[in-house]
């Protein structure tokens, strides 16, 4: 008995899987081979949609020149109209699906639920509104400023949270009065746009939908300048968020500081999420879909983090593309979204619940 | 299995008791906890043991850094616990919980593998030490055979040694236990018991409640019996386990047979 026992163990791997380990001295470093050759892979998915996106524009232009431009060998005149016109909407489009995609991951992973979502927990709603209300005090009719979004998320955020008592025991509390709050401030745009007139509550609604009509490097700048702080931090933050699979006794008995993780995760949902809804409106089902696609992909030893970013980067990205080329006047990027995300929030609630194991 | 205690003794983590000095906590409106003093060597097994809501859980959560006492001290070796910093703490102090819950589709080894957390960092990854530790520690519970099997899929009793197999692992000298036995048959439970005397033997300081009076007598070297938030009795079963006590534990008559081998008690309630 003892010699098979001692014997399992000569034999037995017990290394992370899918894993290299590097070491120097004292260091070591776990390459995450997987992780890694999905997000070579999603890197390239995206390029071929940013092509696919620059290409699909109304202007007929070949496909080459359509990559010579983005790529800047092409003429002068091409690499404007594709850099200048045509770029800045397809890089505001996969930043703000990074956003997204990382703000559900962190969400979904501190409720442990797939279902749990910036949406639910009335972060888009906040943002929403924010946003809309602004309408009222303009004297243009236009929407204002995308910075509202965050701020409006960090006030339902906060609502929430207080409300709910806290953020602890897995967050399920925080879902359920978030559904409330979330109604509650959608109440709000809705009366906003009641009492705007047509043309207003127009271009209001398309707002509301989500849409990157017009989005530039106006809001291209600043969104970029926020992911590159906060998406470091995500990374270290799911990093942690890992220990917090366990219950919260377990995770701190193994020296993991469970409320300041989970403090820390969620402003940093909160702020991305609302980051990406003030720029783009409420897009739906991108923070639903990213982090449960990216998770099929890295397998479930990590909290994909990386994977959800770029995959939420591709679905946008690809379904703001679609939504320009299958109808004569444009679909906004929200709509498209929705009608692809029924179907698959369908799949999530009713499909396979396998993910197989970690080796 | 005389060879897994080897393994369990060759463990860097042993020789710093747990002491336990005037400790007092509670809800609000409500303590749980009076004035608790406890002095546990190292390489023995200490049982808690008394009625539901005597204060024995708040007392191993305030040993855990998971309740903060209103006063007193818990000093694991030297160093009192509640001042190190939740890392270091959990170098000195592991906790097995009641019911734990593990990550989804976790493996064996995945599980047993968390048990390192407290010691790696963002340049410690995955070191030589880690990994020796995660191999005795599957090795000491019997479980590397399991290594690769998710966790989910195991049977009770296999599941309840992986999750002692992630408490070596993460090699402290103070091993603490909640209800260690509470889900399994008789056959899986005494396993299990006789695993955590391995590890006591090993140099490790282990304190566990236990709800059954009868394995904590048979299994442990000290008892301590508590009531209303109070140490009632300490001492070793044999000494300690009587009429009296049941009587004043739990309220019922009882008669006190002796086993044979070690003389160890056994508890006959009487029917009225």
């Amino acid at each position: 008995m003892t010699d098979k026992t001692t014997d399992a163990v000569k034999t037995t791997d017990v290394t992370p899987p899918d894993s290299t380990v590097v070491r120097a001295g004292t260091l070591s470093y776990l390459f995450p081979r997987r992780s890694a050759l999905i997000a070579v892979a999603l890197s390239l998915v995206i390029a071929l949609v940013t092509a696919l996106a620059a290409f699909a524009s109304s202007t007929s232009m070949p496909f080459s020149d359509t990559v010579a431009g983005l790529l800047g060998t092409g003429d002068s005149a091409t690499v404007m109209l594709v850099r200048d016109f045509r770029l800045p909407r397809i890089a505001v489009g996969l930043l703000v699906g990074a956003a997204l995609g990382i703000a559900g991951c962190l969400t979904q992973t501190l409720a442990g639920n797939r279902l749990a979502t910036p949406d639910i927990i009335g972060v888009n709603d906040g943002a929403t509104a924010a946003v809309v209300a602004s309408v009222v005090g303009s004297s243009t009719g236009m929407i204002g400023d995308w910075w509202l979004g965050p701020l409006g998320a960090i006030g339902a955020a906060v609502l929430v949270v207080l409300c709910a008592g806290g953020a602890g025991h897995r967050g399920y509390r925080v879902l359920v009065v978030g559904i409330g709050v979330s109604t509650l401030i959608g109440a709000i745009t809705d009366l906003v746009m009641s009492r705007e007139n047509d043309n207003t509550a127009g271009g209001v609604f398309l707002w509301t939908v989500g849409s990157l009509n017009g989005r530039d490097w106006g809001v291209g700048t600043p969104l970029a300048l926020i992911l590159l702080i906060l998406v470091p931090l995500a990374l270290v933050a799911g990093n942690r968020l890992q220990m917090l699979r366990f219950d919260d006794d377990m995770g701190s008995a193994l020296g993991v500081n469970v409320r300041l993780v989970r403090a820390c995760s969620l402003a940093l949902a909160v702020a991305l999420a609302g980051v990406a809804v003030g720029i783009a409106g409420p897009i739906a089902f991108v923070a639903l879909a990213a982090p449960v696609i990216a998770a099929r992909l890295t397998g479930p030893a990590r909290v994909p983090v990386l994977g959800s970013a770029l995959t939420g980067a591709a679905l946008i990205a690809a379904a703001d593309a679609l939504g320009r080329v299958i109808a004569p006047v444009e679909i906004p990027v929200g709509v498209v979204t929705s009608v692809l995300g029924g179907p698959f929030l369908l799949w999530v609630l009713f499909g396979s619940n396998k993910t197989g194991a970690e080796s | 299995m005389t060879k897994t205690t080897t393994d369990v003794a060759a463990s860097p983590a042993t020789g710093l008791g747990l002491t336990v000095e005037a400790l007092t906590a509670g809800y609000p409106g409500r303590t749980a906890v009076a004035g608790v003093d406890l002095e546990l060597p190292a390489g023995e097994v200490t049982a808690i043991v008394g009625p539901n809501g005597c204060g024995k859980s708040t007392l191993l959560r305030a040993i855990a850094r998971l309740h903060k006492p209103d006063s007193g001290t818990v000093r694991a070796g030297d160093a009192d616990v509640w001042q190190l910093t939740r890392r270091r703490a959990a170098h000195r102090i592991a906790l097995l919980p009641q019911s734990p819950q593990a990550p989804e589709a976790v493996t064996v080894a995945g599980l047993v593998r968390y048990g390192r957390h407290p010691h790696q960092g963002l340049f410690r990854q995955w070191s030589r030490e880690d990994e020796r530790a995660v191999r005795s520690a599957l090795e000491a519970t019997g479980t590397a055979e399991l290594a690769g099997r998710r966790l989910d899929q195991l049977s009770g009793g296999q599941r309840q040694r992986c999750w002692l197999a992630m408490v070596l692992a993460q090699e402290t000298p103070v091993v603490l236990l909640d209800e260690p036995t509470s889900a399994l048959d008789l056959g899986h439970g005494v396993e299990v018991l006789e695993l955590v005397r391995e590890v006591a033997a090993g140099g490790r300081t282990v304190l566990m409640v236990l709800h059954d009076l009868a394995a904590a007598a048979r299994y442990a070297d000290t008892l301590v019996a508590m009531n209303d938030g109070r140490v009632v009795a300490q001492g070793p079963a044999r000494e300690v386990v009587s009429s009296e006590l049941v009587k004043e534990l739990y309220g019922i008559e009882a008669d006190i047979l002796r086993a044979p081998g070690d003389d160890s008690p056994v508890v006959v309630p009487r029917r009225g």
